[in-house]
């Protein structure tokens, strides 16, 4: 019993521990981001890394995932004969909802297990202790262009999972399930706004700086050789998407 | 090829996420081109059930703008509506919320009133709304309808059901058949009654047939008298027909005279000379011929209508007026009056005559000449004529504005020129006459201004270039009547009796 209580007392204190320090890496990564020179080169070189390079997998990702959701919401709305708003139920699927949290955990996938494993290999390799003592701090060097480029990155990648999911949403309705398309077009214009969109993106930047400050922190502070990498990587995807998840709650219960 | 660098692949892929939220929010979003596309109105409904901000506001089924904001008023739902610039109400609109799809949405519906209705202002208020139908209230009017409905059902059973209600229905059905039975035993009773007029019919009937019997003889003497005459009409036709053929083959006087050659050939004779004179008429040869085709003939016939039309019309233009005009001259203080009377057969012509009493007299100059002796002495002897009246004769005609006149002027040749002004209201005249040798003409300048219809006042220098010391200015007045005038004044004149 007395166990338990430590083990979950211990597990809190951890999660508290834990949290702290990504509050404090977040506010020296805010500090040193104000502090010029900017290191604009590697922020380009992640912005790369985090965005373009991760267009094609948003691009399948967001096309399926607006065709399946296409197929499911008219398989509901045929049962009382409302197949005409299959297009609006898929355009603000995507764009509220779909788009910025399957954008933030394919990039989560990709750049943030990434982030965590380079971190990670440069700190059991004691390279980040040797910018230390080049007096060039690993933050700024490191982490800021990460942060940056997860923020800017991934309401451009949502975006265009949004289109893109609206396009394949289109295909499957009209295409396949032959939705007539001017009513199709028709009950989507008339029902998405642009607040869906906009409060979607604000969603996905909330991701983006998740998922880049989760990857940084988990490969920054890793110890124990190259199975405490592989352990920050995998951590780094576990706590991103979870924390993506509950965030997108309660990001969501607040903005609508 | 080399390879982009990093900053433009990452610029070209942040360029293409901005275009695609760029098409986005146009296409689904509806970005406002400007504050000054779209204005405001709104209206007070009872409840705003269902709607919902941002709803299309349509009118005939278009979207013309959308709800922009339902607040709560005083108890009543304030609807602001966004309406589209080019959309234009008049001030007699109707906002009805209206129900559309199987979800129910709600949007609201603005229907347009009289053409001719004044314009609705921006930030006007709509005063006709109609509220949706709560579904909930239809149901409890429902049921309230089928609660009346039960009650009279309940009444009627009320009425009807029951011992009461039975024996009272009873006595509806025995009544029933009473009345029944009474009409059963009114017809038995007439029975006998509707007999005898269906006898009086048979009887009736008989008789026709009996008159149709009896007159059957003379019915077939009119037949018969039928019958004949259609054989006499034959035989008149028969005989007709030989009277024909008779004068067919020359029988008979008429026969001859139609086959006869000789008659024909008369016949035949005449007409030729018959056409021969319409020929000659037709190209004017003959008398009547020439008078026909001359045109001159046609040219004095319109001139002869056209006189006698003038003639006809001079008949109606022709008036005279009477003149009496009395000059009061400063010098010699003296009234010289001229009566005169003025003859209009046309408006630009006229004849005056009239006699003019001259204070200064006639003057009768004689010469005599008497030779005594070889000498010869002439002797000038003038005479000066008083209350010797002298005479006008002149006939005018007039120009436009300007008038000539010439004839006799105080008995003696002359000219004059007249000057007509303001609608012939003043009239400038110069008089020249008495062309002496001896002495200077005489010359009068004069001014008539009429400024009532008979009435005129007149002014003036006579003489003026006189050599005898005659010259004088004058004022006088004037009074003057058309026929027309005197014809009114004198049927105007009460007689007494």
């Amino acid at each position: 019993m007395i166990k338990f209580i430590e083990t979950v007392g211990r597990g809190l204190i951890r999660f508290v521990e834990e949290f702290g320090l990504v509050m404090f890496l977040f506010l020296a990564a805010l500090v040193w981001m104000l502090r010029p020179p900017l290191r604009l080169r590697a922020v380009f070189k992640q912005m790369e890394f985090v965005g373009v390079d991760s267009l094609l997998v948003v691009i399948l990702m967001g096309t399926f995932t607006g065709g399946v959701l296409a197929f499911q919401a008219y398989h509901g709305f045929r049962l009382f004969g409302a197949e005409g708003l299959v297009g609006s139920t898929v355009a603000l699927g995507m764009t509220r909802e779909l788009g910025p949290v399957l954008t933030s955990l394919m990039v989560t996938g990709r750049a943030g297990s990434a982030m965590a494993a380079e971190l990670g290999t440069m700190r059991v390799t004691e390279q980040i202790d040797a910018l230390y003592t080049m007096a060039c701090n690993p933050i700024k060097y490191l982490v800021v262009p990460r942060i940056i480029a997860g923020v800017l990155m991934l309401p451009v990648l949502t975006i265009i999972a949004d289109f893109v999911g609206i396009i394949g949403g289109y295909l499957v309705g009209v295409g396949l399930l032959e939705i007539n398309s001017g009513i199709y077009v028709a009950k989507m214009i008339e029902i998405v706004e642009l607040d869906d969109i906009f409060n979607g993106l604000i969603k996905s930047a909330c991701f983006g700086l998740i998922l880049s400050l989760v990857g940084c922190y988990k490969g920054f502070y890793t110890s124990g050789g190259a199975e405490g990498v592989g352990k920050a990587t995998t951590q780094a995807v576990v706590v991103a998407s979870v924390s993506i998840f509950i965030s997108d709650y309660f990001l969501t219960a607040a903005m609508f | 090829m080399k390879r982009l660098s990093v900053e433009a692949k990452v610029g070209f892929f942040v360029v293409i996420g901005i275009l695609i939220l760029a098409y986005m929010s146009m296409k689904l979003g509806r970005l406002q081109y400007g504050p000054d596309e779209r204005y405001e109105v709104y209206g007070y409904f009872d409840s705003a059930e269902g709607l919902v901000k941002g709803v299309p506001v349509q009118v005939a089924g278009v979207e013309v703008g959308r709800v922009k904001d339902i607040t709560l008023e005083a108890g009543k739902a304030k609807v602001i509506l966004q309406l589209d610039r080019y959309v234009e109400i008049g001030e007699d609109v109707e906002a009805v919320i209206r129900t559309k799809g199987v979800l129910g949405d709600k949007y609201v519906e603005l229907v347009l009133g009289l053409p001719q209705a004044p314009l609705m202002k921006p930030g006007g208020r709509i005063q006709q709304t109609v509220s949706p139908t709560n579904i909930d209230t239809l149901l409890q009017q429902l049921g309230s309808i089928g609660k009346d409905i039960k009650e009279l059902t309940g009444t009627f059973s009320g009425v009807l059901g029951g011992e009461e209600g039975k024996a009272s229905l009873k006595i509806i059905i025995d009544n029933l058949q009473e009345l029944a039975q009474t009409l059963n035993e009114t017809v038995k009773r007439n029975q006998e009654n509707i007999n005898r007029t269906l006898d009086n019919f048979s009887f009736f009937s008989k008789d026709l047939r009996e008159i149709s019997g009896t007159n059957k003889e003379a019915l077939r003497e009119i037949v018969t008298n039928f019958r004949e005459a259609s054989s006499q009409l034959r035989e008149t036709i028969i005989a007709l027909n030989r009277i024909t053929e008779k004068i067919n083959s020359g029988e008979g006087t008429i026969g001859k005279l139609i086959h006869d050659e000789e008659t024909v050939e008369t016949m035949n004779q005449t007409l030729v000379a018959l056409r021969d004179i319409a020929e000659k008429i037709d190209r004017g040869e003959g008398t009547i011929g020439r008078l026909v085709k001359d045109e001159e003939t046609v040219d004095n016939l319109n001139t002869t209508l056209s006189s006698i039309n003038e003639y006809l019309q001079k008949e109606q233009r022709f008036q005279t007026y009477i003149d009496y005009r009395g000059e009061y001259l400063l010098d010699s203080e003296e009234v010289k009056s001229y009566y005169s009377l003025r003859i209009q057969p046309k408006e630009d012509k006229y004849y005056l005559l009239g006699i003019v009493d001259d204070p200064a007299g006639k003057k009768k100059r004689t010469v005599t000449t008497t030779t005594v002796g070889g000498v010869t002495t002439t002797e000038y002897k003038e005479e000066i004529e008083k209350d010797k009246l002298k005479f006008t004769a002149q006939i005018a005609k007039r120009y436009y504005d300007l008038g000539l006149r010439g004839g006799m002027f105080e008995s003696t040749g002359g000219v004059a020129a007249d000057y007509y002004l303001f609608d012939d209201r003043l009239v400038l005249s110069m008089e020249a006459f008495d062309f002496d040798p001896d002495e200077n003409p005489h010359l009068k300048f004069k001014m008539d201004y009429t400024p009532f219809q008979f009435l005129y006042l007149t002014g003036g220098f006579d003489n003026f270039i006189s050599d005898e010391g005659k010259e004088s200015v004058f004022v006088g007045i004037g009074l003057q009547f058309s026929d027309q005038d005197l014809k009114t004044l004198i049927s105007g004149v009460p007689i007494p009796r």
